[in-house]
């Protein structure tokens, strides 16, 4: 584990990591990136065995978890230290990849917040050392962005074991993954919030089948996973039984401030696009310019109010702050993917058989998750109606029946 | 560090919100612009010479209260608040002109009145276009005796008709230079112009031959004036972003108040997310406002803070704007209602410091200099 002090300074602790990756990173690699030599930095990243041993020294470092306590493999920096690491390992390539943002950033912050010691022990080293990648089980058929809809059903057998039927969808990773944040129906007679349960699920289990569906943008990222005669531990339960919103809330919470970016202010995607226009001689036309500027200023922007949440922990901003981030980054990832490929106009039209779908192609198809996963953008504005503003809430006719005797239409 | 506000200027914020809600509140702005008047003379004296807010920002030495930037910017962001107009920005930019010249003798001169509010001053430096162009200014400067005569026309002076001090940048043999007129100096005619923002009153200058003095080195108008012009962006981005901050609790206020089909008009989605939009708007207006009222003055962290700033704030304050109006309805169109005094100070703002594009343009050379090379781009000056 590194040794920094908690008072010290951003440049501080990136001056330090900098040094721990001069000791740590191996030769070739670190030789590599101060050569920029892209293709030898490639190599190493496409060496599953040496990322695994890489992922495990960087986690014994407290590096991958930076802001987790010191005991569960952290180091107990402030947000903006932690961006100040993750920016220097970005910068040597040496970070973790987006596989692994569920576990970095959803399931450690709601472990630490509602496991047992046991609990702890047990999920969060694995995660810190890169061992263990996890997925996230919440949406289903019927319950995408009213979630407490969802049916998949647990009941507690006599052994004190859960057993598991029901469907989910569009979850992103369960492919690859190693567990699975779980939310399912423990009481169906009472309302529909007040009777859902968390688990932290094997995706080995038997009885649990995950296909693969395949995206728009061409990949297969996320999938579709069965559960069928599931038969989960009793110490897979997280939280209280039929106390799993509350816990969902610190899932979901993470999310809107993870995908909001690091807080710290400097270049962007919209500066990558515009130096692609210069490359493409896009970059002459007076309007396309003025509409790079305009999303540079608002993702400039962006990161000025994420630089000023974490200053603020929470206080100034607290509430639905999250989700104004999470809202503008959505439509910030609409305007890149929009303008790519106005950018690199002849994306939009075709390109040699057999090679791989241009840059600008794949921004453009994939404009649309952001702003779609982790709760739409029209739920983030109600969230910021109700919670900032005070406005009334949006109905909800079946928020306080059983949920066993809600319509199904 | 930014956002990290003393106990000291969190203080300042509030004292100021109480005197202007008192003094200065929105319905006293409403009476002095239907009336045509600058200022209220009470609320001016409370301002200035009790509670002391044109000395922030001035060094002690020149008779100021210290400070930075970020106590100015809460002074701005407090009068944005009531749409406080008048001499206020126009002699807090002169001020800034002043400072920034570094004409002793001028300083001696002219600061201490202005600082302690007896008299007020404006910046004549907005061409015929409205825009800012301090390498080609419209009045010219020709010598006479051991001094200069200003002949020319300013078309649009902030509080021109009534500023005591006129600082005029004009063309000069070494340059654009800043000059010092007396406003009811012989061969200055003033005429008042009716004006889109009822709380900022301006005028046409016609000056023939106004006998003038330089500030600071001959030459150097344009350096200064693009200070100042720095300046004005950040302190009418926190402008725009207690203006928006009205707009944002009233409408609110009004959407959970107001009721149509048996509800709150803010139970309605399309009401609601609307202000959802304008609340996500204001936070990002605060954020960037803040920001660039933290860098250091004549920095070129400041000059990216104020472009990004003055290119955002200035269109979201529009929008909340506009929003405000379709929200209130049919009210929201009426002469009585307080909608068109914030439409109207949004429309002006955005014009006063420059098209949010230009802005948008100036951060190519500080953020993506390697674009400006030729064939790149032709960056507008
Ligand atoms: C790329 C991607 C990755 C994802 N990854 C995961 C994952 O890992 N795990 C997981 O559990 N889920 C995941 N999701 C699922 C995602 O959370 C849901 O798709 C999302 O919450 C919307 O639910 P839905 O698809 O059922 O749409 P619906 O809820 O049916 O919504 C359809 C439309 O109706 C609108 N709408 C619905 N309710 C309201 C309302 N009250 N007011 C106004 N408008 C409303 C929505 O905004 C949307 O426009 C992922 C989705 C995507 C696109």
């Amino acid at each position: 584990m590194i040794e920094l002090s908690p008072t010290a300074t951003e440049d501080e602790v990136a001056a330090a990591t900098e040094r721990w990756l001069h000791e740590n990173l191996p030769p070739s690699w670190l030789k590599a990136v101060l050569d920029d030599d892209r293709t030898v930095v490639a190599a190493h990243l496409a060496d599953a065995d040496g990322m695994r041993r890489w992922f495990a020294t960087l986690g014994d470092a407290g590096l991958a978890t930076p802001t987790w306590p010191r005991e569960y493999g952290g180091l107990d920096l402030s947000a903006e230290q932690a961006a100040a690491v993750a920016d220097v390992l970005m910068r040597y390539r040496a970070n973790r990849p987006m596989d692994d943002f569920i576990g970095l950033t959803l399931t450690g912050p709601t472990v630490l917040a509602h496991g047992t010691p046991e609990q702890k022990e047990r999920y969060l080293r694995p995660i810190a050392r890169g061992e263990e990648r996890w997925c996230q089980l919440f949406s289903e058929p019927g319950a995408g962005s009213d979630l407490a809809a969802l049916s998949t059903r647990a009941v507690r057998q006599e052994d004190g074991t859960w057993r598991v039927d029901g469907q989910k969808v569009w979850n992103s990773f369960a492919h690859i993954a190693d567990r699975g944040l779980l939310m399912a129906r423990t009481s169906p007679e009472k309302p529909k919030h007040h009777g859902i349960s968390y688990f932290l699920v094997d995706m080995r289990t038997p009885g649990l089948e995950v296909r693969p569906l395949k995206q728009m943008t061409g990949d297969a990222e996320f999938n579709e996973v069965f559960l069928t005669d599931v038969v989960l531990p009793a110490d897979a339960l997280l939280g209280e039984v039929d106390g799993g919103w509350a816990v969902a809330i610190t899932t979901l919470m993470q999310e809107r401030n993870g995908l909001s970016g690091r807080p710290a202010v400097g270049p962007g995607v919209a500066d990558d696009l515009a130096r692609r226009a210069a490359a493409a001689g896009t970059w002459a036309d007076p309007v396309l310019r003025d509409r790079l500027l305009a999303m540079l200023v608002e993702e400039r922007v962006l990161q000025m109010t994420t630089v000023r949440a974490s200053v603020a922990s929470g206080r100034a901003m607290a509430g639905a702050e999250g989700s104004i981030r999470k809202l503008v980054s959505s439509g910030l990832e609409e305007t890149a993917g929009s303008l790519a490929a106005e950018v690199e106009p002849v994306t939009a039209l075709g390109w040699p058989q057999g090679a791989p779908l241009p840059a600008a192609a794949y921004e453009f198809l994939a404009m649309k998750q952001t702003s779609i996963a982790g709760g739409t953008s029209e739920i983030q504005r109600t969230i910021i109606a109700e919670r900032l503003l005070g406005l009334p809430k949006d109905p909800d006719p079946e928020k306080d029946l059983p949920f066993s005797q809600r319509s199904r239409a | 560090m930014e956002f990290t506000w003393t106990p000291e200027q969190l203080d300042l914020r509030s004292s100021t919100r109480r005197l202007l809600e008192t003094r200065a509140p929105l319905a006293r702005t409403r009476e002095l612009a239907e009336a045509g008047q600058r200022r209220d003379e009470a609320a001016w004296s409370a301002m200035t010479q009790q509670a002391g807010l044109l000395a922030l920002g001035v060094p002690e030495e020149h008779g100021g209260a210290g400070g930075s930037r970020v106590e100015q910017s809460l002074v701005f962001e407090e009068a944005g608040r009531v749409l406080l107009g008048g001499p206020l920005l126009p002699t807090v930019l002169a001020i800034e002109a002043l400072l920034a010249a570094g004409d002793d003798a001028a300083l001696e001169e002219h600061l201490p009145g202005l600082v302690e509010g007896e008299r007020t001053a404006t910046l004549a430096v907005l061409g015929s276009t409205g825009r800012w162009r301090p390498s080609s200014p419209t009045t010219v400067a020709a010598r006479s005796g051991d001094g200069a005569v200003l002949s020319g026309t300013e078309e649009l002076v902030l509080d021109g008709a009534d500023a005591d001090l006129l600082l005029v940048l004009a063309r000069a043999e070494g340059g654009p230079t800043l000059y010092a007129v007396p406003r009811d100096a012989e061969g200055v005619t003033v005429e008042r112009l009716d004006v889109l923002d009822l709380t900022r009153p301006m005028a046409r200058l016609h000056l023939a031959a106004v006998p003038a003095r330089p500030l600071g080195l001959t030459g150097g108008g344009a350096g200064v004036v693009e200070r100042v012009h720095r300046a004005a962006a950040v302190l009418v981005a926190a402008e725009q972003v207690g203006a928006m901050d009205t707009l944002v609790a009233r409408t609110a206020e009004y959407a959970r108040t107001r009721r149509a089909f048996g509800r709150p008009i803010g139970a309605f989605q399309a009401v609601k997310h609307r202000l959802a939009d304008m609340a996500v708007q204001l936070e990002m207006s605060r954020s960037a406002a803040a920001w660039a009222a933290f860098q250091d003055p004549g920095s070129a962290d400041e000059a990216f803070g104020a472009a990004v700033a003055a290119s955002y704030c200035g269109e979201a304050f529009l929008q909340a704007a506009k929003d405000t109006i379709q929200l209130h309805g049919g009210v929201g169109f009426t002469w009585e209602h307080d909608a068109h005094l914030f439409l109207r100070r949004a429309r002006a703002a955005a014009t006063l410091t420059g098209p949010p594009s230009e802005h948008r343009a100036a951060l190519v050379p500080l953020v993506l200099p390697d674009l400006v090379a030729p064939g790149h781009t032709e960056v507008p000056s």
